[in-house]
């Protein structure tokens, strides 16, 4: 082999070794610097209870835009199937199943978490600012003969003038949803 | 080399016959499986299942669906590719080794493997586990299926051993010689695929068969955990073998030496450290698991795409060397002097750069907090039709092509239609995975019979759906005259005599001396340590907080 061959060669290696480390290092910065983590916080419905937490299917708005979401997935329905939230700021969602594992995604959003039986999916979701109008959230993991039938609306409602992305009168960008 | 120029493999060859020719059976069922689901899952395209329940299958348009999912996914990930890798593999050893496997090892592997297809393959046909291919607990199948699917294991861990005795044989024969080039990919496949399948087999006996034949009690999570520790090693058992095959049989074809050898088995070396103790990138959206632990796996998971990007390098400075050497002037000019008339040629390069397109979206997929866009969408269905669907699938068909003359006998029928194989499925993949991966952007799911929802579903999902269906027809065609070329040529292709003793295959070129490369164990030893070290945390975590079993529950 040439020597510039090799030098060639040594070029990639050290494109790849910092392809590996840049992708590492800014997931490793937003993950545990800036608090950006795909995981949720996890409890068993024991600890959930230790803590004096029932668990309760539906929408509970506990300040101004504070909500708090608790729902139940089962062959094939979620509990509750449709949610309004009105000028929701912070919304804490707890996620739990009785029977075999699901999905959770709120179409267009980020909110993508599975739900596994035994286990509480805890999580916090910021609502963008300018989202509004209906969407809907569904079962994304095979749960079994009618998984398809497994969705729900949620509703996010909105009173005075919207600051910013208001003027698109649909979720996320301006996507429409029927 | 032992052998002096020659090796006879007309056991070896007889059992290589047997399971491609199984693996093709299970591409001509898969196919015609996903060609129904793709056109039942298109938004206003017709349902086929609704006409087949209608006419009376004793199921639901939406059970069929899922029953016919369930065979796709497990006939083409599982049955064509372990069937076809133990196959070329026995095709390959003695000719690189010059050694023999012992014929017991490939009976009984062969008995194993087909008794365990056919019994996991009554539980499917007949709707007694309709669970996918993923199979997750507490929804559970029948006994059948997690025997079939053990013993279909267990068969190929008996050829594995077989060619690890071979080329323990080899070794002693050949003291301070490096590994033939072929035999070192085979290794790295198979030791792959005995360090995935171990979590597999543990979790298959501790949970999912006492749960379907017991009715016990299992937790979903560390079901989900052990699955996974062999789901995605189980991506680069299937790859492995492909690589090897673009390593062999590109420069040959070029007339030129691999560009560099030592960086080929790098990258094996690489797969060997690195594939297994990633898995719990798939489980990014899953409650239960630390984020440090899925960090950690997503580090791995980069640095197994190391070997890849390694192998990109290699094949394509390969194809430059050999296009200048046939005459390629000029920046560019070498690509136009490949030997693209050969289909064989024309279709590794197509799943190479396939690859290409599904290596990217891979790291996408792994990539720790872009996973929460694209998790369960139709996204991850671009992906991996792009990477096993192309990268691998397209290899072995096209490689079929030599194998119908070397291993079969026989001359290749319509043989004008070769080339259409590899394009129709390349451009078809394209425009499946560019759609599905824009679908999914929209969050459109995979995984589910009508994504149409009541007519609630977003107005973005349909366009891509229908031309990612359109897409999937085409490669569909490709797939069609490959399997006519196939079949046809098996029972009425021109006879060619084959010659025994087989010739050996010194290619790329005959192995230098041994190098720290060459030192299997070492490499088996620094995986597993690695896999301890990825996988301690969240076991320990999972077992310490207690498990939460749920008893299991049809679909």
């Amino acid at each position: 082999m040439e020597s510039r061959e090799v030098a060639f060669e040594f070029i990639w290696i050290l494109i790849i070794l910092a392809v590996i480390a840049g992708f590492s290092a800014s997931m490793a910065y937003y993950g545990f610097a800036r608090g950006l983590n795909p995981a949720c916080t996890v409890y068993t419905e024991e600890e959930l209870e230790a803590k004096g937490i029932k668990l309760e299917p539906g929408v509970k708005e506990v300040g101004p835009g504070i909500y708090e979401v608790t729902i139940e997935a089962r062959q094939f329905v979620w509990i509750p199937r449709e949610i309004v939230l009105k000028d929701p700021v912070r919304v804490t969602f707890r996620v739990y199943t009785p029977d075999v594992v699901h999905g959770l995604h709120i179409v267009g959003t980020s909110v993508n978490v599975m739900v596994i039986p035994g286990y509480v999916a805890e999580f916090v979701w910021e609502p963008p600012r300018g989202m509004k109008g209906e969407t809907i959230f569904i079962c994304h993991e095979y749960c079994g003969i009618g998984h398809q039938l497994m969705w729900g609306k949620i509703v996010i409602e909105r009173s005075g003038v919207m600051l910013d992305g208001g003027l698109s009168g649909g979720v996320l960008g301006g996507g429409g949803v029927r | 080399m032992s052998g002096a120029g020659g090796v006879y493999t007309v056991k070896e060859d007889w059992y290589a016959r047997i399971t491609v020719v199984v693996a093709f059976i299970a591409l001509l069922l898969g196919g015609v499986f996903g060609v129904l689901q793709v056109i039942s899952r298109t938004p206003y395209w017709p349902n086929l299942y609704e006409m087949l329940a209608r006419i009376g299958l004793g199921a639901s348009a939406d059970e069929l669906y899922y029953r016919g999912l369930t065979a796709h996914g497990v006939l083409l990930a599982i049955v064509l590719t372990t069937f076809y890798i133990v196959g070329i593999s026995a095709y390959l050893t003695p000719r690189v080794l010059g050694i023999n496997i012992r014929p017991v090892f490939l009976n009984v592997s062969l008995a194993m493997m087909v008794v365990g297809l056919v019994i996991a393959a009554i539980a499917i046909v007949l709707g007694w586990a309709n669970v996918l291919y993923t199979f997750y607990l507490p929804l559970v199948g029948h006994p059948f299926f997690y025997l079939g699917a053990a013993l279909l294991i267990l068969g190929s861990w008996v050829f594995a051993a077989g060619a690890f005795l071979a080329f323990l044989e080899w070794r002693k024969a050949n003291p301070g010689v490096g590994i033939p080039l072929v035999f070192f990919g085979i290794l790295t496949a198979f030791i792959v695929w005995i360090m995935a399948t171990t979590p597999l087999v543990f979790i298959v006996l501790k949970n999912h068969i006492p749960a379907s034949l017991l009715g016990w009690s299992t937790d979903a999570l560390e079901s989900r955990l052990f699955f996974w520790w062999f789901g995605h090693a189980l991506v680069y058992f299937w790859l492995v073998p492909a690589i090897t095959l673009w390593y062999y049989y590109v420069p040959k074809a070029l007339g030129v030496p691999l560009f560099s050898e030592t960086m080929a088995k790098v990258a094996f070396a690489l797969f060997i450290l690195a594939s297994t103790p990633v898995g719990l990138h798939h489980q990014f959206a899953d409650p239960g698991v630390n984020p440090y632990y899925k960090y950690i796996q997503t580090f791995l998971t980069l640095v197994v795409a190391s070997p890849s990007m390694l192998t990109a390098f290699n094949i394509i400075a390969t194809m430059e060397r050999g296009g200048r050497a046939r005459g390629g002037e000029g920046l560019l000019g070498w690509i136009f002097k490949q030997p693209w008339r050969d289909p064989v040629y024309l279709g590794l390069v197509l799943a190479f750069v396939t690859f290409g397109n599904g290596g990217i979206t891979g790291i996408i997929n792994a990539s720790y907090q872009l996973n929460n866009v694209v998790h369960n969408t139709t996204w991850v269905v671009g992906h991996f039709h792009t990477t096993v669907g192309t990268a691998v699938a397209l290899t072995f068909m096209v490689y079929t092509f030599i194998l119908l003359r070397e291993l079969y006998g026989r001359e290749l029928i319509l043989r004008g239609l070769a080339p259409a194989v590899p394009l129709l499925w390349f451009i078809g993949m394209m425009i499946f995975s560019l759609a599905y991966y824009a679908a999914g952007l929209e969050g459109a799911p995979r995984r589910t019979s009508d994504p149409t929802y009541g007519g609630f579903m977003p107005a973005e999902w349909a366009l891509p759906l229908q031309i990612g269906a359109i897409g999937g027809l085409i490669f569909a065609v490709g797939g069609l005259i490959f399997l006519v070329q196939f079949f046809g040529s098996l029972a009425g292709g021109a006879r060619i005599p084959l010659a025994q003793p087989a010739t050996l295959l010194l290619n790329p070129h005959p192995p230098g001396r041994a190098t720290i490369l060459d030192r299997i164990s070492l490499l088996i030893v620094a995986a597993i340590i690695l896999n301890v070290l990825a996988y301690s945390g969240a076991l320990i975590e999972i077992y310490s907080r207690g498990l939460q079993p749920v008893p299991p529950l049809l679909p």
